[in-house]
Order: C-alpha cells, then sequence, then structure tokens
C-alpha cells in the first residue's frame, strides 16, 4: 500500500489496490463455491482474520493474478463499471454470472480527512464489510441451482472504449491479451437476478449479485 | 418459553440466509448459550415435521471419548448432520451432541461458520461470555500495566517457537504427519477442527495463565503422549495459516490448563526435550542481546568455504537493540540470569574477525601468502583514531554498543594487518583507510 503520508497519499491507488485483493479472494471462493475445480486443489489461507479457500494450481493462480493485473488501472481510473464473473457449461453458454458492479465512492473530496487515525478506523471498517461480502459468497449456494458439470469460467470487464486502449500497452508488456467479449457471453436469455450484497464505504463502493439462467441443463 | 423465537430463526435462517450458529444466536437475542441450543434444536424439529418449504441443513457439535493411536482422547468436533451418526458411532462415550448451526445453504468447509462467530464476538467483545457457560473466577480484564506486560512477553515466544522448531523436528514430525493427513477430504475440514482448537489452546496458556477445573481424561491423554504438547507449545502454533480467533479457546480452556499442567510434568520427566529447549533458549536470549560466538563462529566457517573475500570485514551479526526482555517461562528462568553475566563479561573484551595473511612454505618451495579471517580478540576499549570523522559523528547518535560495535568495524574498515594483541596500533589501521 502506498505511504500513508497527508501529502503523496494517493486515495485511488488504495483504493484499487484493495479492491483487486478482494477481488482475486472473491474469485478464488467462486470457484470453490461453485465447484468448478475440484476441491482439492484448494486450501485455506487467512484474509481479514478469517479463513477463506484459496487455489494452490499455479496456473490458475497466475491467470487470475494477470487478470486482475490489468484491471487495476482501470480501477484506478474509475473507468471500470464492472467486473463478471462468468461461469459457462460444456457449449460455452452462461450458466451464472457474478457481477461485481463498482462506483465510485460517494464522497470524492475525502483527502482533507486524512489522517492516520482515521485510516486505522476506516480500513478495519472496509475490512468488516468485505468480511462480510465474503461471508455472503460462501453461502450462496442456498440461492442458486447447482451447475451443470464440467462448467468453465471466464473474467469480464465492463469499461469505455478509450480505456482499452490504454489497457493495450499493460498488455503488451504483460503479454496477456484482452478481447472484445462476445454479445452471448454478456447477456444470458432468460437470466434471474438475485441480489447477494452491496457494500458502502468512503473508499469502495460495490455491489454483488448474481444473473442465473433459468434453465441449466 | 413463548415461541416468538421460531419466528426469529426463521427470518434470519429464510428471509436472510444467514448462518445461525448457537454462539450468534445467543449474542443476538440475549439469551445464555444453552437456550440458544435448544431453540435451535426445536426449530429444527418444527421444520422438519413440516416438511415443506426450503431444505434446512445443520452442523451439529459432538463431545465424546474415542481411542486413537491407542490412546484415549476427548474429542470435540463440528460435524454436518450427514456424517453425525458416523461420528457417534466411532466414539466409546458420546459426552455431549448439540446443535452447532442451522442454515439453508449446504457448506463445503467450516470457514463460514468461523466468519459468522468472528463477527458477532467482534461486536460484543467486551461481554461476549456474558451468556457463556464456561465460567472462571480469575478470568477479569487485566488492567493496562498488565496488558504491557503481556504484549513484551508475547515477542519472546514467537521468535523462540522459530528456533526451536529444528530442535524439535523428531517430535513434530510424528503430528504433523497425522494432521497433513486429515485436510484430504470435506470431513478432514471437520474434524480437523478439534485438532487445531487444541494447538490454539496449548498457545493461549501462555499468554493467559487461568486456572480451571481440567478434565482427567485430557491430561491423561496429554502425558501419553509425550512430544505432543511440546511440538503443539513451538511447532504447530507457528506453523498455523487459518488464525483461529482466541475467543473460541476461551470455550476449550480446560485442554489448555491441562495441557500446561502436562507440560510441567513433562518438564521433569523427559530430560533430552528439556535440554533441547534450554539449548534453543540460550541461543535466542544471546541473540537478543548480545553478538554470540556461536553466530560469529559460523560466519567465519562460512567465509572460509566462499574462499578469501574481498578485503572487507564483515560485521558478525545485525545490531542488535538494546531492549530489556524479561524471561517469559518459568523452566529457563536460570537462562537470563547466567546470560546476564555473559553480557557483562563480554563488554570488556570481543572477539573480531579480522582479515589476516599467512605467509608460508608450501611443499614445492614457493612463498604462499594466504588471506583469511581469524578471529582476534581485542579490548572494546581500544581507541581507533580515524581520519573519517563522520563515522564518529554517526556512532556518537546510536544508543547500543552492538551498533558501535559496528561502526568501529566499519572504521578500522578493509585489511588490518596482524597485530599483537595487547598493544594499540591506531597508525596501522589508519594507514589502510585512505581508501
Amino acid at each position: 500500500m502506498a505511504t500513508l503520508t497527508r501529502q503523496d497519499l494517493n486515495f485511488g491507488q488504495v483504493a484499487a489496490d484493495i479492491l483487486c485483493e478482494f477481488l482475486e479472494v472473491a474469485i478464488h471462493l467462486i470457484l470453490y463455491v461453485r465447484e468448478i475445480y475440484p476441491s482439492g486443489i484448494f486450501q485455506k489461507r487467512k484474509k481479514y482474520s478469517v479463513p477463506v479457500q484459496m487455489s494452490c494450481h499455479p496456473e490458475l493462480n497466475q491467470y487470475i493474478q494477470d487478470t486482475l493485473h490489468c484491471v487495476k488501472p482501470l480501477i484506478e481510473k474509475n473507468e471500470a463499471e464492472k467486473v463478471v464473473v462468468v461461469i459457462m457449461d460444456k457449449e460455452h453458454h452462461p450458466v451464472e454470472r457474478f457481477v461485481f458492479e463498482i462506483s465510485p465512492p460517494p464522497l470524492l473530496s475525502i483527502r482533507w480527512k486524512l489522517c492516520i487515525f482515521l485510516i486505522c478506523t476506516l480500513l478495519s471498517h472496509v475490512e468488516q464489510l468485505l468480511r462480510a461480502m465474503i461471508l455472503k459468497i460462501s453461502v450462496c449456494d442456498a440461492v442458486l441451482d447447482n451447475n451443470p458439470p464440467g462448467c468453465t469460467f471466464t473474467v469480464l470487464v465492463h469499461t469505455r472504449e478509450a480505456a482499452t486502449r490504454n489497457m493495450e500497452k499493460v498488455q503488451v508488456i504483460k503479454d496477456f491479451p484482452w478481447i472484445v467479449a462476445d454479445e452471448q457471453d454478456v447477456h444470458m436469455e432468460e437470466a434471474k437476478l438475485i441480489p447477494l450484497k452491496t457494500m458502502t464505504s468512503d473508499i469502495l463502493k460495490m455491489q454483488l449479485y448474481v444473473e442465473e439462467r433459468t434453465q441449466k441443463t | 418459553m413463548d415461541d416468538l423465537y421460531l419466528d426469529n430463526i426463521d427470518e434470519f435462517v429464510n428471509d436472510q440466509n444467514k448462518i445461525v450458529t448457537y454462539k450468534w444466536l445467543s449474542l443476538t437475542l440475549g439469551v445464555h448459550v444453552n437456550t440458544a441450543k435448544q431453540m435451535l434444536y426445536h426449530y429444527l424439529q418444527q421444520k422438519r415435521n413440516e416438511s415443506s418449504g426450503t431444505p434446512l441443513h445443520a452442523t451439529y457439535l459432538v463431545s465424546g471419548k474415542c481411542v486413537e493411536n491407542g490412546s484415549t482422547c476427548h474429542k470435540v468436533s463440528v460435524v454436518r448432520e450427514d456424517k453425525l451418526d458416523a461420528v457417534k458411532a466411532k466414539m466409546d462415550v458420546t459426552i455431549s451432541v448439540h446443535v452447532y448451526s442451522v442454515q439453508r445453504a449446504e457448506l463445503k468447509d467450516s470457514s463460514p461458520l468461523y466468519n459468522t462467530d468472528y463477527e458477532a464476538v467482534k461486536e460484543n467483545l467486551k461481554n461476549c461470555n456474558k451468556y457463556s457457560a464456561i465460567r472462571c473466577a480469575a478470568a477479569v480484564p487485566m488492567s493496562s500495566a498488565g496488558l504491557q506486560r503481556a504484549q513484551e512477553m508475547a515477542l519472546v515466544p514467537p521468535e523462540e517457537k522459530e528456533i526451536s522448531k529444528p530442535g524439535l523436528n523428531e517430535n513434530t514430525s510424528a503430528t504433523s504427519k497425522s494432521s497433513a493427513k486429515q485436510p484430504a477430504g470435506i470431513m478432514g475440514m471437520f474434524a480437523s477442527k478439534n485438532a487445531s482448537k487444541s494447538q490454539e489452546s496449548s498457545k493461549e496458556v501462555k499468554t493467559e495463565q487461568k486456572d480451571d477445573s481440567s478434565l482427567v481424561e485430557t491430561s491423561k491423554s496429554k502425558t501419553a503422549s509425550k512430544a505432543n504438547p511440546m511440538s503443539n507449545f513451538f511447532g504447530k502454533s507457528a506453523q498455523k495459516k487459518a488464525d483461529e480467533k482466541p475467543n473460541k479457546s476461551i470455550k476449550e480452556e480446560t485442554d489448555g490448563s491441562s495441557t500446561a499442567t502436562a507440560i510441567m510434568k513433562q518438564s521433569q520427566t523427559s530430560p533430552k526435550s528439556k535440554i533441547d529447549i534450554k539449548d534453543e533458549q540460550s541461543k535466542v536470549s544471546s541473540a537478543l542481546k548480545v553478538e554470540s560466538k556461536d553466530t560469529r563462529k559460523l560466519k567465519m566457517k562460512k567465509n572460509k568455504e566462499i574462499g578469501s573475500p574481498s578485503g572487507q570485514i564483515v560485521p558478525d551479526s545485525p545490531p542488535v537493540p538494546n531492549v530489556q526482555t524479561p524471561s517469559p517461562k518459568k523452566q529457563v528462568k536460570r537462562e537470563p540470569v547466567s546470560h546476564q553475566e555473559e553480557i557483562s563479561e563480554v563488554k570488556r573484551r570481543k572477539r573480531r574477525r579480522v582479515l589476516k595473511s599467512h605467509t608460508f612454505v608450501d611443499e614445492e618451495g614457493s612463498f604462499v601468502t594466504e588471506k583469511g579471517y581469524v578471529s582476534e580478540s581485542y579490548s572494546e576499549n581500544e581507541e581507533v583514531p580515524e581520519p573519517n570523522s563522520q563515522a564518529k559523528d554517526s556512532s556518537s547518535l546510536k544508543q547500543s554498543f552492538g551498533k558501535r560495535e559496528e561502526e568501529k568495524k566499519v572504521k578500522s574498515q578493509k585489511k588490518t594487518s596482524t597485530a599483537n594483541k595487547h598493544t594499540k596500533q591506531p597508525s596501522i589501521t589508519g594507514f589502510f583507510q585512505k581508501k
């Protein structure tokens, strides 16, 4: 995280760091709870003072990290509208979409009240909210139907066209190309909307809901 | 009692899709934990009888005596409903079974249960055991002075744990193997909760000594497996990844206090492990306070293996801050006393490594000059006048003598010649310092 001095605290960067860390944990947890990968590859780790399941598979981890590394600059500039984890069946039709809607925090003029004490209470509050989101993801299988076997996942980002051009620079360095998503990935027919959790804090505002296809098999 | 609570639980479980653990329920509704357990049980009965609506899942806490690896132990585990009968059958004596939680989701692992309890306890931190069934008259909140002392003490044990790990590896290997097998399946996560709980409780014993009525069975089991309390004390708690809340240890207090008494017995009965511990802790205390001869010797050997390094005297070990750290354990009260004496001795006379060249005639009859690090003792009072006044300024700023020691070496810098130990030879070092 950036050094916490009043002068050079880049709020956008701090918020983007926290959000990307959370998204990494959330994606791993979604993969675990929805049984996209066998549970044997997951291992308990600690985040936000609670145990979470993270995968140990190196390629999977690298894929998720690269994805979020490319998404981070978009979040910093508030250009990422949504980050979506799409779960697709064997025919590559989406069955579930976990949508993380990200909005800029309600109070942008927050710099003036930054002092170390406030930051600590602020971050512990954010930690509490993120913990609640993780709990909600863990119990989401109560409200969702089971997925058919052999599902795969992908990550989509909804952003603006100008931003995609900026992203290309990062992609070339990382050798991790992004492509424009197909219409069929973005829209799902006969979708049910199931809201999971909303959180509002001084540095992040996020909503999580699931779009689920009515007929999965 | 009236039946409003049933509606409350219904709302929590079905409408809000929450996980309702008995602890969370007792803190939310303000009732004793046993009442909460009964409430959950009645709720389950009612819903199951209705046999309509959404399916409910429950987890149970089972505790009883069972025989594992030939020794009896008291096992406490949280199990899913479908495994309940199997686990009960495995136990010799089932002491208690009660509902742990009720939820709509079929949980794949126990993390959400912990998450729920964590939130509930965190909100009610001051009175989290107000409704608890476990009572301890000696458990009162610490005063701020006591809190400071506990924090200082907590600094020392983690370092001891790290260093004692290699010494107790033989003992830990048995327990670590058994715990490695456990996480194989989903049930492993539920069953291993009892193992990690006991580790957490033994860790807690160090910071909070609590008197409690201990179960005789638990102490028997601990004495039976000699190495386990030791390994629990040092090795496992350092290796644990999922750090469970200290409040959970209050529940398992009985286990914790009995391990404490068992460990006291252990230290008298098993001399080998005691010596190990002593060695480790002597290393720790000397490393903390003084640049020890041991570490210096190790570094010397390392340098000799590499060959003659480029001419620079490497400081022996990083500068040691001058911190007063009181001894944490009763067993090793003797150690710091002996080391206090060692420190005062060492202040007067120290050893340092010095690059010396050694000339001799080899087998072919040619002269060979070898440079090597040799340990040389010198008095701390030796003054080394240096053309470099800046180094002196910085040394005056630094507080601990350990740091001063390093400064002197930097000052006396690159090559120093062989010198007669007893005479001060500032001029020769000054000669080499012109770089």
